[in-house]
């Protein structure tokens, strides 16, 4: 059976050149930015135990996941996400390491999407983590590398802030079962008002119930957080709404904020194993996130070991989709010379070429038989030299 | 002038409605009312694009970002799913998905696992899901009436309007699977790239609803 022998399998593609170029340009610009800030990159292995990814907590549904067992019979899978092995990294051999510990990582995630929806099933990630401090600083640095990183691209962009504990604080007030809540998170998630308030009146109507009401329709800058102390008259909730007001005023005013900041309080995403902060990031003509992040105070505690993080990551794939959408199209390599070998100067013009290149010239050694070849290959290919090596240390040049 | 907002409609009767609500708002459809053959049409005064598209393939659009805005079915919605923000209930093209029998079949009796035909095998799943119950779900592409009658089938599940083809072939809705009607949908990173002038229109459809 050869029958998928050309093509490649459903959420995987080829980058060829331009393209390559393109998400290599994205990659080095990332992960200089990051070591710049001081992070220290890391790779953590493709393959990881099931059992990483399987925490009590389930943050990725196993349906999602690509498996495969070892030779031993236990279940691996192809890492869906790099912070959890990175949670298991710090929580094992950088367990004595001092903190905080500044990482990053540029390296592919792997996750069953939907067929047929235009997805990939391989997505290049470049992020960093920042592990072992709690303090408003960290967030702050962590928030304007995600705004300098996407500035880097200098394409619109917005960095959008939330924070998971104002919804987590305020149906916890209310008498619901897990499975309610769930299903009230969910309507929040998609802002779907209609459905959230008839669902929400069958718990009467309290200052808790109009709270979560309005929640998803919190959104926008500065005035979001007026608007939601109007609204939500608690001590617990206004102690974290002040926490984040403080850190939107503190990097409008170290990114200079022109609405390219905002707040949204109604993000509660479900996969997130986000404790607090939340970030995300969005490019002008890309529909879907090309950062997201936060605060993950409790996932490293999930491998033995209390610390706490804050981080984020960026779909490389994203933002190369919207440069190519932009046209902004990298050339292909140019190259300045092509030196081709009469018979039996082989030597000699491999020679040639090196000496060339040493100058810092881009050089093609020439693999025809005849000069015509390499004039019309040179003409097709814009290579503005060619050079004829036919003896021992002569050249024609053109 | 910015780039136009773009909103997918569900051709038929959803686009109708909608053009209707929209000169209701006071935008100038004319284009839209004689499209002909044309598949993006523009409303000028609104800033506004108006693509057409299939039930289906309003939320594909939503969903990729390439329309901000989408107006389709919730029977639509539950069956696709995906990752959007439903904003307004339009009130229009309101109807409901039920659970039909043969007239007079005791459906819930007996220990046998229960066949039902549809063209919703995910909402017909999450439906029986909820109540424990294991079934055997076939899809069929048209008249899902048929199954039953053919005896493919104990039971459908399917949208119900006025019910009069039911009652034409002898069938009848032992319970209702959930309401229907029009939703306005968004895609999640428009709607904070473009906040005002989705807001600005979200509150003008609803004081006109």
């Amino acid at each position: 059976m050869r029958n998928y022998d050309l093509i490649t399998p459903e959420g995987t593609k080829d980058l060829l050149f331009g393209e390559c170029t393109i998400r290599r340009n994205i990659e080095n610009t990332l992960l200089e930015l990051f070591k710049k800030r001081g992070y220290s990159e890391m790779i953590t292995p493709g393959l990881e135990f099931f059992d990483v990814f399987n925490l009590n907590s389930q943050y990725f549904p196993q349906e999602n996941l690509y498996k495969l067992t070892d030779n031993k019979g236990r279940l691996l899978v192809m890492r869906p996400d790099s912070t959890m092995p990175i949670a298991r990294v710090v929580a094992t051999r950088l367990r004595e390491a001092d903190l905080p510990l500044k990482l990053c990582y540029n390296q592919t995630v792997y996750r069953t999407e939907p067929a047929l929806k235009g997805r990939s099933d391989e997505i290049v990630q470049t992020g960093i983590e920042l592990i072992g401090s709690q303090q408003k600083m960290a967030d702050l640095e962590v928030i304007s590398t995600a705004v300098d990183s996407l500035r880097a691209f200098g394409m619109e962009f917005s960095i959008e802030l939330g924070h998971i504990g104002v919804f987590k604080e305020l149906v916890s007030r209310l008498e619901a079962t897990d499975k309610e809540k769930e299903k009230i998170r969910k309507l929040i998630e998609n802002k779907n008002f209609p459905a959230l308030n008839d669902f929400l009146d069958t718990f009467g109507n309290s200052p808790v119930t109009n709270a979560l009401k309005k929640l998803p329709a919190l959104f926008g800058g500065e005035e979001v957080f007026e608007k939601a102390d109007e609204l939500i008259a608690d001590d617990n909730v206004s102690a974290l709404l002040e926490e984040l007001r403080e850190i939107y005023t503190d990097i409008s005013e170290i990114c200079g904020n022109d609405g390219t900041i905002t707040v949204d309080l109604g993000l509660v995403n479900k996969t997130d194993y986000y404790t607090g902060l939340i970030i995300k990031g969005y490019l002008q003509g890309h529909g879907e996130e090309v950062i997201s992040g936060g605060r993950y105070d409790k996932l490293i505690s999930e491998f033995g070991y209390d610390v706490p993080a804050v981080g984020f990551a960026v779909n490389v794939n994203g933002i190369e989709k919207v440069i190519i959408k932009n046209g902004v199209f990298p050339a292909n390599q140019e190259i300045d010379a092509i030196v081709y070998a009469e018979q039996g100067f082989e030597v000699a013009a491999l020679k040639a070429a090196q000496a060339l290149r040493e100058q810092g010239l881009v050089v093609e050694n020439a693999l025809f038989d005849d000069l015509e070849s390499v004039r019309e290959y040179a003409i097709e290919k814009k290579i503005a030299r060619v050079v004829v090596v036919d003896s021992e240390n002569g050249e024609v040049t053109e | 002038m910015n780039k136009p907002i773009r909103i997918a409609l569900t051709k038929g009767r959803l686009e109708k409605d909608t053009v209707g609500l929209l000169e209701k708002l006071g935008f100038d459809c004319t284009a839209v009312r004689e499209k002909g053959r044309k598949l993006i049409l523009p409303v000028p005064d609104g800033n506004l694009e108006v693509v057409l598209a299939k039930a289906n393939d309003v939320i594909t659009y939503v969903e990729h970002g390439v329309c901000d805005m989408g107006v389709v079915g919730k029977d639509t919605i539950m069956e696709m799913k995906g990752k959007f923000y439903e904003l307004v209930d339009l009130g229009f093209g309101k109807c409901k998905f039920a659970l039909a029998t043969k007239k007079g079949y005791d459906f819930y009796s007996g220990y046998g696992i229960k066949t039902i035909a549809t063209k919703y095998p995910n909402v017909s799943r999450s439906f029986f899901e909820k109540k424990g119950m294991d079934t055997e779900i076939i899809k069929i592409e048209g008249s899902v009436e048929l199954a039953p009658l053919l005896e493919l089938a104990d039971g459908i599940v399917d949208i119900v309007e006025t019910g009069t083809t039911l009652k034409e072939n002898g069938l009848e809705v032992i319970e209702d699977v959930a309401p229907i009607s029009a939703r306005l949908i968004a895609n999640t990173v428009s709607l904070k790239m473009r906040q005002a002038e989705i807001e600005g229109l979200i509150n003008l459809i609803e004081e006109n609803l």
